[in-house]
């Protein structure tokens, strides 16, 4: 506020225009002092009718009904029993809990009205019944799917072992290694693309490794559950690079993603090739410092070959992963191909 | 269990202008609101939305009595129980900004997309601190907005609760709202 413009003056003046038609305000403003007259244009031009048009009913909601981590020990979710919180999320929560005959399992618990629209919920549903037909070694188990008091829950294989996110902290994955881990990953995805059955949101964090060294990939299908993405242009972290919980939206969403077109089996190809250039160059292809860079990346920058990174990457991996990067999906390769040409190193000597 | 004569009493205490009975009257009514509010919404179907008004409405009758407490009184819960209903919506905001937390085990993909109510948690967060300044500038208009948005009073119930009249309630409603955008759209002068 103005400290030259009296609030009493503003006040009488703000009232006064308001409901007057454009010219006849134009001449009452004018009349006025200069600071009044700007502090009164300046509220005449803040538009209240979208903030204040709807109580924060969501928010209510939540306060009432979702108590973050509220399920004890103890406690029942359809056959499942509660053990301990795993993580809090937005929308819900993670539990360990166990099935009747002991079996641990990883419960995931949305609470509906934390969902945006009602038509999320519909295909969150047909799409954890199709995720559960999914029968992989390497893809997490969906057991059940259905509908409790404490919300939609997802049952699944229970994995204790490291996210790819925590293995890839260090930096570039040893060839042999990462030559294995690209082998399961591709395989995986390639069974579930033959099924007809999309990730949509392949990134570090919802692939794991057992401690034996089997990978799984978790969340198909369960992404992308609410309207399109938010960007935040305060999310990006203090390391100049994107954080939190925009780096695993954006950083691995392929071009016609971001275009708002369908996903197709190719768009997870992209996916799971830009995180394959993270393991083997231990650089992100599409690092920026705000979203806006990243998406100038994904849709315009030129990729250098991993092999300009690294020494010793083969031949055939370079040109593979930069095919999993083209910005035309039609030019990249199967999940089946990337699978096909990792399994034939794996089984040199 | 709180006995209705000392919510009377306090209420009446705090008529007369003591302001110790303010501070002994609001945790008590911040707790009630809350507690009911819980209850109100389990067990009901899905896609309700939470009534302030009907659970302000609500606790009066239970901690003041529908008898024991004057005309007067009633319109002094309302102001402790809007104030109260605002206290209880920004400390979930505040909680559930800085509670969210993801471990590297399992973490809810879905949490990739903004839900509707963490957008509301910031809004209600900034228009909070944007009420605390109007309040400086104009108390009355401050505590309109409190009446109105966070304890979802009509128009009618806000005049009657803060003992002026409609036209008035009508003015610093409109005042406000557009000083409270503005404020937070980041261009006050």
């Amino acid at each position: 506020m103005n400290p030259q413009a009296s609030w009493e003056e503003v006040e009488h003046l703000f009232h006064q225009a308001v409901d007057l038609p454009a010219q006849e305000r134009q001449a009452l403003l004018a009349s006025a002092s200069a600071p009044v007259r700007a502090e009164v244009e300046s509220l005449l031009k803040a538009d209240d009718k979208a903030f204040f048009a709807a109580p924060p009913v969501h928010l209510a909601a939540d306060l009432v009904e979702h108590q973050p981590g509220a399920l004890t020990a103890g406690q029942s979710v359809g056959k499942y029993e509660i053990e301990s919180l795993i993580t809090i999320g937005g929308m819900g929560e993670v539990y360990r809990a166990h099935d009747p005959s002991g079996t641990p399992v990883a419960l995931k618990i949305l609470r509906r009205h934390l969902v945006a629209s009602p038509h999320a919920v519909d295909r969150f549903e047909t799409e954890a019944r199709a995720a559960s037909a999914l029968h992989h070694p390497n893809i997490v188990a969906v057991y059940e799917s259905g509908d409790s008091p404490a919300g939609l829950f997802i049952a699944m294989e229970w994995v204790e072992g490291r996210t790819f996110r925590e293995l890839m902290s260090a930096g570039a994955v040893e060839a042999a290694q990462a030559i294995n881990w690209g082998t399961q990953a591709a395989g995986a995805l390639a069974a579930a693309h033959a099924a007809g059955i999309l990730h949509r949101d392949i990134k570090p964090e919802n692939i794991m490794v057992r401690d034996d060294g089997v990978l799984k990939i978790l969340d198909f299908g369960l992404a992308r559950l609410a309207e399109p993405v938010r960007i935040e242009p305060n999310s990006v972290g203090a390391s100049g690079t994107i954080s939190g919980t925009l780096s695993g939206t954006l950083l691995y969403m392929s071009p016609e993603i971001f275009r708002g077109e369908n996903a197709r089996s190719a768009s997870d190809v992209f996916s799971l090739g830009t995180l394959f250039y993270e393991m083997w160059t231990g650089k992100h292809p599409f690092a920026g410092e705000t979203p806006l860079d990243v998406f100038e990346a994904i849709e315009c920058r030129l990729v250098a070959a991993p092999s300009t990174l690294r020494d010793g990457i083969p031949h055939e991996i370079d040109a593979l992963i930069l095919r999993m990067l083209d910005r035309d999906s039609a030019n990249r390769p199967s999940a089946h191909e990337a699978c096909e040409v990792f399994s034939r190193f794996s089984e040199r000597p | 269990m709180i006995p209705q004569g000392e919510v009377t009493g306090l209420l009446t205490a705090w008529g007369k202008g003591d302001q110790n009975a303010l501070n002994e009257l609001m945790p008590i009514v911040y707790s009630e609101l809350h507690r009911m509010a819980r209850r109100a919404w389990s067990g009901q179907n899905q896609g309700n939305t939470l009534q302030p008004t009907a659970l302000i409405n609500e606790a009066y009758l239970k901690l003041a009595g529908a008898e024991s407490a004057s005309y007067q009184n009633r319109s002094h819960f309302f102001a402790v129980a809007c104030t109260a209903m605002r206290q209880i919506l920004v400390n979930h905001a505040k909680s559930r900004q800085t509670g969210k937390r993801g471990s590297g085990q399992f973490v809810l993909s879905l949490d990739d997309v903004q839900p509707a109510v963490n957008q509301e948690a910031s809004e209600v967060v900034a228009l909070h601190e944007a009420l605390e300044k109007l309040q400086a500038i104009d108390d009355r208009k401050s505590k309109v907005v409190e009446m109105r948005y966070f304890g979802g009073l009509s128009i009618e119930e806000t005049a009657e609760a803060l003992g002026i009249s409609v036209i008035t309630v009508n003015r610093d409603w409109r005042l406000a709202r557009t000083w409270l955008v503005r404020e937070m759209s980041g261009n006050g002068s």
